[in-house]
C-alpha cells in the first residue's frame, strides 16, 4: 500500500472529527512515514508496519466520540448515539452486545415516558372535566361525581405525572452515562481484539 | 505471543518507555516494536489517548536532520498511573507463573 493510499483511508475511518484534529492525527503518521524514508524503507514496508488504516481510523473516531466532555459536562446524546452506531461498524459482534440491549432499553424508555404523559394528560383531563360538563353537557357527563372532587383528584393524577416525568428525566440522563461508559470499555475491548491487522 | 494480550499490555509498554526519557513518536514505536511484534500505527492512538487524558504532555523541537518532532513527555500523574498499572501487571504476571509452576510440577 502506497503512503497517498494509507492517509486517505485512513482519514476517511476518521469520522466526525474537527478539522484541527485530523491534521493532527494525519501529521504522526507523515512524520512517521518520512521518518521511515529517511531510514532507507519503502512506503510499501512502512504502511505494511503501521497495520491496517482503517481499523486505526476508526480507534481515534470511537476516541473521540466518547471523550469526556471538557469541564465535568455530561456527553451528549446524540454523541453516544453516533458511538453506538460507530461501534456497530466495528464488528458483527457489536450488532448482538451492543445494539441488542440499547434497543431494548430505549424500547422501555419510551414506554415509561409515555406512561408519566398519559398520567399528566389524564390529571388535567379530569380537572377540566367539570368546566366540560358545564360547557358540553351532551358530551361529558360526570355521573354524579361531585365536581370538587373531580378537582382534586385530578391534580393528584396531574402531579404523579410531573413526578413520574421528573423520575423519567433522571433515568434517562443516567442510561446516557451508563451507555457512554459501557461504550468506552467496549471499544477498548474490540479495538484490541481487532486493531492488529497483521492478524 | 496472542494478539489481544499483546494491546493490552501496549499501553503499560509506552508508559514504561516514556518514564525513561522524552521520545519522538517514530522513536517510541520503533523502541516498542524492536522488542514486541506490533502492528506500530497503534501506538498512536494511545499516544494521543493517554496526552488528552493528561499523562503526557507534548512539544516540538528541532532536529539537526530535518523537520522539527513532536516529543512526548511523561507527567506527573502519567508516572503514578505507570505506577499502578505496572503493580497490577507484576500481581497478574506472578500469578500466571504460580499457576504455570504447579502445572509443570503436577
Amino acid at each position: 500500500m502506497s503512503k497517498e493510499r494509507f492517509l486517505s483511508d485512513l482519514k476517511s475511518a476518521l469520522g466526525r472529527m474537527s478539522e484541527e484534529e485530523r491534521r493532527e492525527v494525519v501529521y504522526d503518521y507523515e512524520e512517521h512515514f518520512r521518518m521511515g524514508a529517511a531510514e532507507g524503507k519503502s512506503e510499501e514496508q512502512i504502511a505494511q508496519g503501521l497495520g491496517n488504516p482503517r481499523v486505526i481510523g476508526r480507534s481515534y473516531a470511537i476516541d473521540a466520540l466518547l471523550e469526556e466532555p471538557k469541564g465535568g459536562g455530561d456527553v451528549k446524546a446524540a454523541s453516544v448515539l453516533r458511538a453506538v452506531f460507530a461501534s456497530i461498524s466495528l464488528t458483527f459482534f457489536n450488532i448482538i452486545f451492543i445494539l441488542g440491549p440499547f434497543l431494548g432499553f430505549v424500547g422501555v424508555l419510551i414506554g415509561l415516558w409515555a406512561t408519566a404523559v398519559a398520567l399528566g394528560a389524564s390529571g388535567v383531563a379530569v380537572v377540566l372535566s367539570p368546566i366540560g360538563a358545564l360547557v358540553v353537557p351532551g358530551f361529558v357527563n360526570l355521573s354524579g361525581v361531585s365536581p370538587l372532587f373531580l378537582i382534586f383528584a385530578g391534580i393528584g393524577v396531574a402531579g404523579l405525572g410531573v413526578l413520574a416525568g421528573i423520575g423519567m428525566w433522571k433515568v434517562t440522563q443516567l442510561f446516557v452515562r451508563g451507555t457512554a461508559a459501557y461504550l468506552r470499555f467496549n471499544a477498548r475491548i474490540v479495538t484490541r481484539r481487532t486493531q492488529g491487522g497483521r492478524e | 505471543m496472542n494478539i489481544q494480550f499483546k494491546k493490552g499490555v501496549l499501553e503499560l509498554c509506552v508508559l514504561v518507555v516514556l518514564c525513561r526519557k522524552d521520545f519522538y513518536g517514530y522513536e517510541l514505536v520503533q523502541a516498542i516494536s524492536k522488542n514486541i511484534d506490533i502492528a506500530e500505527g497503534t501506538v498512536y492512538p494511545i499516544l494521543r489517548r493517554l496526552t488528552k487524558e493528561g499523562y503526557f504532555k507534548t512539544y516540538i523541537q528541532e532536529s539537526a536532520e530535518g523537520p522539527a518532532r513532536k516529543y512526548y513527555q511523561i507527567t506527573d500523574k502519567g508516572r503514578e498511573y505507570q505506577v499502578e498499572l505496572l503493580q497490577e501487571w507484576t500481581k497478574f504476571i506472578a500469578g500466571v507463573n504460580t499457576l504455570i509452576g504447579k502445572e509443570a510440577a503436577a
